[in-house]
């Protein structure tokens, strides 16, 4: 078992996420993280990431091709692709000292202070999951009032992908 | 061009797929389709009296032509009503149409009166499901329903239809095609194709396992050639009965739980096994870790889903069988010929005969096997047996011999209760010329008798042949094989009187009690001009045996006398 992640290029149609999750859902998979975008083409595509051994990660990339508006499942690997995750977060009100150390901690991780409000700093760290996890880690659960988090993109490097 | 309204839009989308019969129940979110059914001569429809009826109708009505069958609801219940039949009918890969009314698009998610979501019940229970907003969307929904259902595995497609859509006008276009961006891979991979020839000609003790998919892909002729030039058995599984004619002498009838011993053993026996359109399911292989133990698996299907996915395959060939098979051939022919196994065919024929069921029981009261075999004895290779669930369809699988594909037809992945009654129905309207005969439990065809009112009102003259043991027989087997006899709520009793049911609706009922009263009363029953009911009174203790228990092995099987 060991994280999967599906790249699946489908029509962008009402339902096709449900169509999609129920099939992870009814295998007893809990997906890390799933994710939608619409390209260009007008098509949607899905990052999926979840944790599975190699004989089910083919079996599901098999149910999902079975799906009427699925039209591609690239199975990507971590080192033929690049990842991206982004993260806003708000803080709770901060005391000057604090501020100044939380902005410090912000930029020294490559994220930006977007806003400061009422005491309250909301900012944005951009990068693969771990740069994301460390910056969090970092400022603490004490810290952070509110997290959203994009969940994790990949794009394969290859101009096709391990499929 | 014309406005038409949607519902009009539909019944001329049904009438260019070429739908002549729909199966269904109006109600209140449909009428606007049934208005427009109201004067059009060229679709008739069934009025049957559950819609769970409608979709089984439809199923057996597919299953008995090989083209879709289309069932029709109204909205929430009606539509609910028909969701065990359309599962049903994926599990069998069945394609049934399923078309139902919906509340008004601005009622959606309100809980409106009969509201159900459509879209979400069907969804996990149909190759594809839509919910369609507007006339257009509608016609091609239609024909995308009726390429999907038949493409590659086939199976049941779903359109919810809200009420306003059926109303509403506009300019349609009936597409002449749609066109599908990812294409079923029908054609076999040639290089799959030679891994399997070199193994089939390395084979001493070759056996093919053949399913559903060679019956819908039409490759029983090629099945049947394959066998010949190899010499090799051919056992199927319960979707599969039929594929080659079973008093072929190398058909050695269905494998697994309930399967035949010579079918079980081949399987155990042989060193190369050869599924075509088959997906190993349970009931068929017993332990999948000791299935064919000896054998290198060979693994031929249109869904690359199945292949691998409960029994590892050594040579898996996602294509379509027909073509499959032909390529197989061709490729064993243009090579040298190796020539019938003679020995391994020898053993067969051996099995064959040695452990060639028994069915001529004279005891009373009635065996099974005793009126399975006079059913036989009246029943032609064109004739259409229909099965319900549990042990009488067990019994049929086992002891019936069928002739030809689409000649058996039965709930094999969902085993449901009820399917067969009105299953029958579906297929004698698709062959009006065919006898159709429902081989029947009394649980079973008590779960849908009410469709006695459908037959007599539509003159659709099925015989059902009820065997009675006034248990639910298949769960009290197991409770006396596993439970140690405690039969908890498996007695019927005598009720209702199945002769008298049948009259109040206006069949024809009798009754058979013993031997060599089955038959004449049979010939009887496909005469009277009307649908027939045969309460046929059979021994209350009779196990379906022999029996492979719930994940046992197939050379492990407990027999009977």
């Amino acid at each position: 078992m060991r994280t999967r992640i599906f790249s699946v290029l489908c029509e962008n149609v009402a339902g096709v996420m449900m169509r999609v999750s129920r099939c992870f859902t009814r295998r007893q998979i809990n997906m890390d993280s799933i994710t939608v975008g619409i390209e260009p083409s007008g098509l949607a595509r899905i990052i999926i990431l979840f944790q599975a051994d190699d004989k089910m990660t083919a079996f599901m990339r098999k149910i999902l091709l079975r799906l009427e508006p699925i039209l591609e499942v690239q199975v990507l690997e971590p080192e033929n692709s690049i990842a991206r995750e982004i993260c806003l977060f708000k803080t709770r009100k901060l005391e000057e000292e604090e501020m100044s150390e939380t902005i410090r901690l912000v930029q020294s991780a490559g994220g930006k202070v977007l806003e400061i409000r009422e005491g309250s700093l909301i900012g944005e760290i951009g990068g693969n999951h771990e740069e994301v996890e460390r910056l969090l880690s970092s400022l603490g659960q004490g810290m952070l009032k509110e997290v959203a988090r994009s969940g994790q993109v990949y794009l394969s490097r290859n101009n096709r992908g391990s499929s | 061009m014309k406005e038409i309204t949607g519902a009009a839009a539909l019944v001329s989308a049904l009438k260019s797929e070429g739908v002549r019969h729909i199966f269904g129940i109006p109600g209140g979110a449909i009428i606007p389709v049934y208005d427009v059914l109201y004067e059009e001569p060229s679709v008739r429809h069934i009025l049957v009296r559950h819609e769970q009826a409608a979709a089984h109708a439809a199923d057996g009505y597919a299953r008995a032509l090989g083209k879709p069958g289309v069932c029709m609801a109204t909205s929430g219940p009606g539509a609910c009503n028909l969701v065990t039949g359309i599962l049903n009918a994926y599990m069998d890969s069945s394609p049934v149409v399923a078309i139902t009314g919906q509340v008004p698009t601005s009622f959606l998610g309100t809980d409106a009166f009969q509201e159900a979501d459509l879209l979400s019940l069907m969804l996990p229970i149909t190759k594809h499901n839509f919910l369609v907003k507007s006339v257009q969307e509608l016609v091609e929904a239609v024909r995308k329903a009726f390429q999907i259902a038949m493409a590659g595995r086939p199976g049941p497609v779903h359109i919810d239809l809200p009420r306003d859509v059926q109303t509403s006008k506009a300019e349609v276009k009936i597409p002449a095609e749609v066109l599908r961006r990812r294409k079923e891979r029908y054609e076999p991979d040639p290089h799959r194709v030679e891994e399997a020839v070199k193994l089939i000609e390395e084979a001493e003790r070759p056996v093919l396992f053949a399913g559903g998919g060679v019956i819908w892909s039409g490759a029983s002729p090629e099945l049947v050639e394959l066998a010949e030039l190899l010499g090799a058995p051919v056992v199927t599984s319960l979707m599969g009965k039929g594929s080659i004619p079973e008093d072929h002498p190398l058909s050695l009838g269905m494998l697994g739980m309930h399967g035949r011993r010579a079918a079980n053993l081949a399987v155990t026996e042989c060193d190369l096994l050869i599924g075509v359109g088959v997906r190993f399911s349970d009931r068929s292989t017993g332990d999948a870790r000791h299935f064919a133990p000896k054998a290198k698996i060979i693994h031929i299907d249109v869904d690359s889903v199945e292949i691998g996915k409960l029994v590892r395959a050594d040579v898996p060939i996602v294509g379509d069988a027909k073509r499959t098979l032909r390529e197989i051939l061709k490729a064993l022919r243009a090579r040298a010929k190796r020539g019938v196994r003679s020995e391994w065919r020898e053993r067969i024929l051996q099995m064959r005969r040695e452990f060639a069921p028994k069915m001529d029981y004279d005891d009373v009261p009635l065996k099974p096997q005793r009126v399975i075999k006079e059913i036989m004895e009246v029943l032609d290779e064109d004739s259409v047996v229909v099965t319900e669930v549990g042990q009488c369809q067990m019994w049929a699988a086992h002891y019936y011999t069928v002739r030809g594909p689409r000649k058996f037809i039965s709930s094999g992945g969902l085993g449901t209760m009820g399917f067969g009654f009105p299953a029958s129905l579906g297929a004698k309207v698709a062959l009006p010329h065919t006898k159709v005969v429902d081989v029947a439990g009394d649980g079973s065809f008590l779960m849908n008798s009410q469709e006695l009112a459908t037959a007599v009102e539509n003159e659709i003259n099925v015989v059902c042949c009820i065997f009675d043991n006034s248990y639910l027989g298949m769960v009290k087997q197991w409770q006396d094989l596993f439970y140690g006899g405690r039969r908890s709520q498996t007695y019927l009793g005598k009720s209702p009187d199945f002769v008298k049911l049948a009259e109040a609706y206006g069949a024809w009922g009798d009754r058979v009690t013993r031997p060599g009263e089955m038959a004449p009363k049979l010939r009887e029953a496909l005469k009277c001009g009307k649908p027939a009911v045969l309460d046929v009174v059979i021994d209350p203790e009779e196990h379906v045996l022999p029996m492979v228990p719930a994940g046992g092995k197939l050379d492990q099987m407990i027999v009977g006398d």
